[in-house]
């Protein structure tokens, strides 16, 4: 067999569930060491798409290839050198850290001592709780719990469907960190969150939506691809109010929630203006007008969700939400 | 074969962890115990309510043999049967034994003499024995007032009596005939319970997700769920023989080893059976109704309270699946007569076919790819 040019290699999947189609024609490809996200709201595909490439479910149409191996003839060489994380937290609840563990290992023919030095760092803060039942855990430690058991047979790749999902926000720190590592140890790594923030970590991410790849990019590129100046507004008193008023306001292209704040693009005649800084001052005056007190206006880096949000109203399809 | 080994200890630290281990354990002899004892064919203390319209010396013989035996228990002596058959109705009366006028004259004249039986028929097995207890009780009675008045009658007689004898059980002591069969109900029912139990609990908890990606292959994995229960199948075998014994005296005429020869076999079937519903379903509650509708069939039918014989012709194919029917049969045939490997190898051969199917049938359902 040919070195694989691609550690993963999907072309044209879908997948459907009776009259709900998960994934449609979607096509991605991972070179090796790369440390990939799949980005996309809840019910997107992402867990239809690990499922397929953790040899747990087929596609109704199209390929996939993990590790040089195809999903349908391959699934025996597959799961020797996939490590799969699922979003829920699959392990015995009712055996110790160890017993999962070493059980884990055994599974695949090798011992937890024989493959420590991969899983060390992440394994030393569990130690002191190794005979501790896993269903006792915490969120975090869970999810480290998961992450060794899904490396302790030294995979090429890792799957980790939603892996901080209901993780504090230190846990989620160190896992980054840890998955920073392992990437360095050239294991290329497919990671989906629904966090935008946590697609910054990725080398490349693909923006999911109703099944279907809107953008597979780096993050940069993906920032870099917000077309048009961002402002963020926030005013005292509620955000709905201020949110309505923008909504209303004529030379108003995009405007949503973000945070505590309203994120706002403007026509592109308004921009021409915006130069000029005439359009910042109509705007200012507007809301003035509409009894909104002590309006802040500001330019704005788009991050990657601002990206996604415009990706969603430029589908003629999507529900764009301008709101959340 | 290590690998299944992994799976055997990680079942037992699981079952030694929740309390699945001590129904395990301590289930069978409970249950062998109490059902022994309640499951009871004999039946004492019948309710006899008596209407004498004869106020003869015979009668009150009559009467007084039906109170000496452990059997009836003289609740009420009526003056009319209409009297009698309200106890009846209120379920005082068991019996009701009516003695006609001139019952001890046709006795001596006629050297035979009617009484009436009134028997509460509710309960239909209680009532046989009932009506068949009392029969015995009143032929003895005539038996023995023959000699007495007209014995020289019948020595002239050419009277034939049959005596049966009750091979295997003398005594026909139901508990040498029920214990085995017992045994063999508990056993299934918990080891088919459990087994049916495990898999799907993997499902609901998420875990088997996580083994499906692991290199196990699918007879590592059926083995690993199946051998556990075997296991539990012997010990339960073993205490059950034990309590059989000791405590209820049942003689243990055959051979062991044939018999957990063929239990060895047996238990592959409803530990089959439940791998093959628990692969089959998605949740434990699922899972739970489809193994009951299968035990209640299996149990009505083994053959432990009704004779196969005495079911209907439908039935009777029915319970060629069945495989408690076979291994009651084998159970009873090898500790109660001694029969051979020879003797049992027809239903031997049936559970064989058995668990070849139902084995088979739960590896090919079993997925780790779902479509």
């Amino acid at each position: 067999m040919p070195a694989a040019m691609f550690a993963i290699d999907l072309q044209h999947l879908s997948k459907s569930y009776g009259p709900v189609q998960a994934v449609q024609d979607v096509s991605l490809r991972v070179p090796p060491g790369e440390l990939f996200g799949l980005i996309g709201p809840d019910g997107a595909g992402k867990t239809t798409l690990f499922r397929i490439m953790a040899t747990l479910l087929l596609p109704d149409a199209g390929t996939a290839a993990v590790a040089g191996h195809d999903t349908r003839g391959g699934m025996r060489a597959i799961r020797e050198v996939v490590g799969y994380m699922p979003g829920r937290f699959s392990l015995y609840p009712d055996l110790t850290v160890a017993e999962n563990l070493d059980f884990f290992a055994a599974l695949f023919r090798t011992t937890v001592r024989a493959n420590y030095e991969l899983i060390r760092d992440i394994y030393e803060p569990l130690a002191p709780f190794r005979d501790r039942r896993a269903g006792a855990l915490s969120g975090g430690m869970k999810q480290k719990l998961a992450l060794c058991c899904a490396l302790i047979h030294k995979p090429e790749v890792l799957l980790l469907d939603e892996p901080t999902t209901g993780v504090d926000a230190v846990s989620r720190q160190e896992f980054w960190q840890v998955l920073g590592q392992l990437k360095a140890r050239g294991i290329t790594i497919m990671v989906s969150t629904p966090y935008m923030d946590e697609a910054a970590r990725c080398e490349r991410v693909a923006l999911l939506q109703e099944g279907q790849v809107l953008r597979v990019d780096t993050p940069a590129a993906l920032q870099a691809a917000y077309p048009v100046p961002l402002y963020a507004v926030r005013a005292t008193g509620s955000l709905y109010p201020l949110l309505q008023s923008l909504r209303a306001y004529p030379a108003t292209r995009t405007v949503y929630a973000f945070g505590e704040e309203a994120h706002l693009s403007l026509l592109p005649a308004a921009t021409a203006a915006a130069t000029t800084g005439t359009a910042e001052a109509d705007l200012l005056g507007y809301l003035a007008r509409a009894g909104h007190a002590q309006v802040q206006l500001r330019g704005l880096t788009p991050t990657i969700e601002d990206t996604f949000m415009e990706l969603l109203g430029a589908r003629p399809a999507a529900t764009a939400p301008t709101a959340r | 074969m290590r690998i299944v080994w992994f799976l055997l200890e990680k079942e037992f630290h699981q079952l030694r962890r929740n309390r699945t281990l001590l129904l395990l354990l301590l289930a069978p002899v409970v249950q062998l115990l109490v059902l022994s004892n309640a499951a009871n064919y004999e039946i004492r203390n019948l309710n006899l309510v008596v209407v004498d319209q004869d106020h003869s010396p015979a009668a009150r013989r009559l009467v007084d043999k039906f109170q000496y035996t452990p059997y009836f228990r003289l609740v009420a002596v009526r003056p009319s049967v209409r009297a009698a058959e309200q106890d009846l109705l209120r379920d005082r009366a068991d019996v009701v034994l009516v003695v006609p006028r001139h019952f001890e004259r046709a006795l001596v004249r006629e050297r035979r003499a009617d009484v009436q039986l009134l028997v509460n028929a509710l309960n239909s097995v209680k009532a046989g024995l009932a009506g068949s207890y009392a029969a015995s009780i009143v032929q003895a009675y005539q038996g023995e007032a023959r000699p007495a008045t007209v014995a020289a009658v019948l020595a002239g007689r050419g009277g034939l009596e049959v005596v049966p004898a009750y091979w295997y059980n003398p005594r026909l002591n139901y508990k040498t005939f029920m214990v085995p069969g017992l045994i063999f109900q508990i056993m299934t029912l918990i080891v088919m319970f459990l087994a049916t139990l495990n898999i799907v609990r993997e499902k609901e908890i998420g875990t088997i997700e996580q083994l499906n990606v692991t290199p196990i292959r699918k007879w590592q994995f059926m083995l690993g769920k199946l051998l556990p229960f075997w296991l539990a199948g012997f010990y339960q075998l073993s205490v059950g023989l034990l309590v059989a014994r000791l405590v209820f005296q049942v003689p243990l005429v055959g051979s062991l080893p044939l018999l957990y020869a063929a239990t060895a076999l047996y238990l592959t079937v409803p530990l089959g059976i439940g791998l093959l519903i628990s692969a089959s379903s998605r949740t434990q509650q699922q899972a739970l109704f489809v193994a009951f509708f299968f035990l209640i069939i299996f149990v009505l039918l083994s053959g432990l309270f009704t004779p196969i014989e005495y079911m209907p012709a439908w039935a009777q194919a029915l319970d060629r699946l069945n495989p408690l029917a076979y291994i009651i049969r084998i159970a009873r045939m090898v500790l109660l007569k001694g029969s051979t490997a020879r003797d049992i190898a027809g239903p031997l051969g049936a559970l064989l076919l058995l668990a070849l199917t139902v084995n088979a049938l739960a590896v090919w359902r079993y997925r780790k790819t779902s479509g």
